[in-house]
């Protein structure tokens, strides 16, 4: 294992979101917030409680995992991609990285960026609703979880994507539907059948529901929530690992 | 002398092509060999085969004393590569993109060795300089320092000095003779023949996937080179002499051309011939054998390769 190999990559990759603070933080952290100033707001003051909590209260985690999903998924996938774009893969394929060490420092560095989109959101969130923390371990695990599993897909997304268009494929027509329909704004539990049925198969919905369990109380079913979670974290990591380990898209 | 590294019988097919067909090479510690061919030889190919950029179809490759189907990553430690294209990653400077590189394989920060390198290869003064406003040849200086920073003991150079300017050529050339000199082994790939002729003790040359020869460079150019000798008379000379064989008189008899190859005349014997004749030799000029000459001769079919 060559560990300063591995840190030096992380580095490097935490290093390259704070240099463009404004377009990788900054940014996601405004829309999330204007998210959650006119839904929790301006919408969420006619729609009273959802199960027993204040509607700005209740949409909270799912803003947290909006920010962190979103983020850890763009940070690998795009910074993979211009690496190979850019053609500054040839330093990192020359070099003593194998498949793990590469697939660390990667998703290692997204996991930083889509943590600290997720906990500024979560932070400015609590300016308006004050703090609310159930569970402290279950919270943590939930945001590490979502930020490892996201940052894994972006990576191989990232792989994968040959063209600018392609690396915009996944956050435009997967993840942006997948997380509004997935209980981010509302309760999937309160909607009639068979939309409710149809909304359960989304696992969106489970990781949002894993968080809200953790950070304000309810149960909504969070355990398939983390199984779900377990499973995507171990089948992305199996296939990334795989993808780097061959060269896919990466050698001739 | 021991081999740092042995491609056997190598082999890389695409669809439509063939870009390496069963290649087998070995390079011994300390050399520097000259890897020659036109383009799309597949010189970048079997670099990229060994560096672990292209995935071979076949054959084995021993790197180091470590076999890479083994082993594709811990010999990668000790080796470095310039590659033919420029590459910079924009949101670094020189001096972060050389230590990010120090980094990568391995090695802990090292400021003193960043320091040598930006002086060697002249980028002292942009040391700090995000690597996005470079020239095209400071550009290509950091590809060559990021290649060495980890002082590596086997160094690919893929057409280092490509679309640079003679000063760098010239400063690369020291560095490559110092480099040799430490004890590092050095396999380049140039389009500028004068380059390998200049550094390397041994070459090959390959064309369409196949290495049709490796020799030493001076037996090589012996061999298969040819110098020109050049003799222009005072007056017009009415014959050659008894002892000259070979070569031409012009038509006028002012001038008398001839070439050296293997198993003819030397150029020397020729014109100790001439003097020894008594012709009135105004002047004498010599066109040395030139690498360019063997290799197209080579590449027309003329190898005489076993």
């Amino acid at each position: 294992m060559n560990v300063i190999g591995t840190r030096t990559l992380l580095g490097k990759e935490v290093r390259r979101f704070l240099r463009v603070p404004g377009q990788t933080v900054l940014q996601p952290l405004i829309s999330t917030t204007l998210y959650f100033v006119v839904f929790g707001f301006t919408l969420g003051a006619r729609q009273g409680d959802v199960e027993g909590i204040a509607y700005a209260t209740y949409i909270v985690p799912g803003l947290v995992f909006l920010g962190i999903a979103n983020n850890a998924f763009l940070n690998s996938s795009s910074s993979f991609f211009i690496t190979k774009i850019q053609g500054t893969i040839v330093d990192l394929l020359v070099a003593p990285l194998g498949a793990t060490e590469l697939l660390i420092g990667f998703v290692a560095g997204a996991m930083v960026r889509g943590l600290l989109v997720g906990l500024l959101t979560w932070g400015a969130a609590m300016l308006f609703t004050g703090f609310h923390l159930a569970h402290l371990g279950g919270t943590a695990l939930f945001l590490a979880l979502s930020a490892y599993v996201f940052a894994v897909l972006g990576l191989a997304a990232g792989i994968w994507a040959e063209k600018f268009e392609q690396i915009n494929f996944f956050p435009t027509f997967l993840m942006l539907p997948l997380t509004f329909l997935g209980g981010v704004f509302y309760s999937v539990r309160a909607l009639p059948e068979p939309f409710r049925t149809i909304s359960l198969m989304n696992p969106v919905v489970h990781m949002v529901e894993g968080l809200r369990a953790g950070m304000l109380g309810l149960d909504e079913g969070s355990s398939l929530g983390l199984w779900l979670l377990v499973g995507l974290a171990i089948g992305a990591t199996a296939l990334t690992h795989r993808l780097l380990a061959v060269g896919y898209r990466m050698k001739s | 002398m021991s081999s740092v590294l042995e491609v056997e019988r190598v082999s890389k097919a695409y669809p439509s092509l063939t870009a390496l067909f069963e290649v087998s090479l070995s390079i011994e510690a300390g050399e520097i060999f000259a890897l020659l061919g036109p383009n799309g030889a597949g010189k970048t190919t079997l670099i990229g085969a060994i560096c672990g950029l292209v995935r071979k179809s076949s054959g084995r490759i021993r790197l180091l004393g470590v076999d890479l189907d083994v082993d594709p990553v811990t010999p990668r430690r000790d080796v470095g590569l310039v590659p033919q294209e420029v590459n910079f990653d924009p949101f670094f400077t020189v001096r972060e993109s050389l230590a990010l590189q120090l980094g990568y394989f391995g090695r802990p920060r090292d400021d003193a060795r960043v320091d040598e390198l930006l002086a060697a290869l002249s980028l002292s003064a942009k040391a700090d300089t995000p690597t996005r406003a470079l020239s095209g040849g400071m550009k290509r200086r950091l590809l060559i320092a990021k290649a060495l920073v980890h002082r590596p003991k086997l160094v690919f150079l893929d057409e280092p000095t490509a679309g640079v300017d003679v000063e760098l050529r010239r400063d690369l050339w020291a560095y490559v003779r110092r480099l040799r000199g430490e004890g590092t082994t050095v396999v380049l790939t140039t389009h500028y023949l004068e380059e390998a002729e200049e550094l390397a003790d041994r070459g090959g040359i390959i064309d369409k996937g196949r290495l049709l020869l490796v020799e030493e460079k001076s037996a090589l150019l012996k061999r298969l080179g040819e110098r020109r000798l050049h003799v222009t008379f005072q007056h017009p000379a009415p014959s050659l002499p008894p002892g000259v064989s070979g070569g031409a008189l012009s038509e006028d008899g002012r001038t008398f051309t001839f070439v050296e190859r293997a198993g003819t005349a030397s150029c020397a014997g020729v014109l100790g011939a001439l003097y020894a004749a008594g012709l009135p030799v105004a002047d004498v000029a010599m066109t040395p054998t030139r690498l360019e000459d063997v290799l197209l001769r080579v590449l027309k079919g003329g190898s005489g390769a076993p």
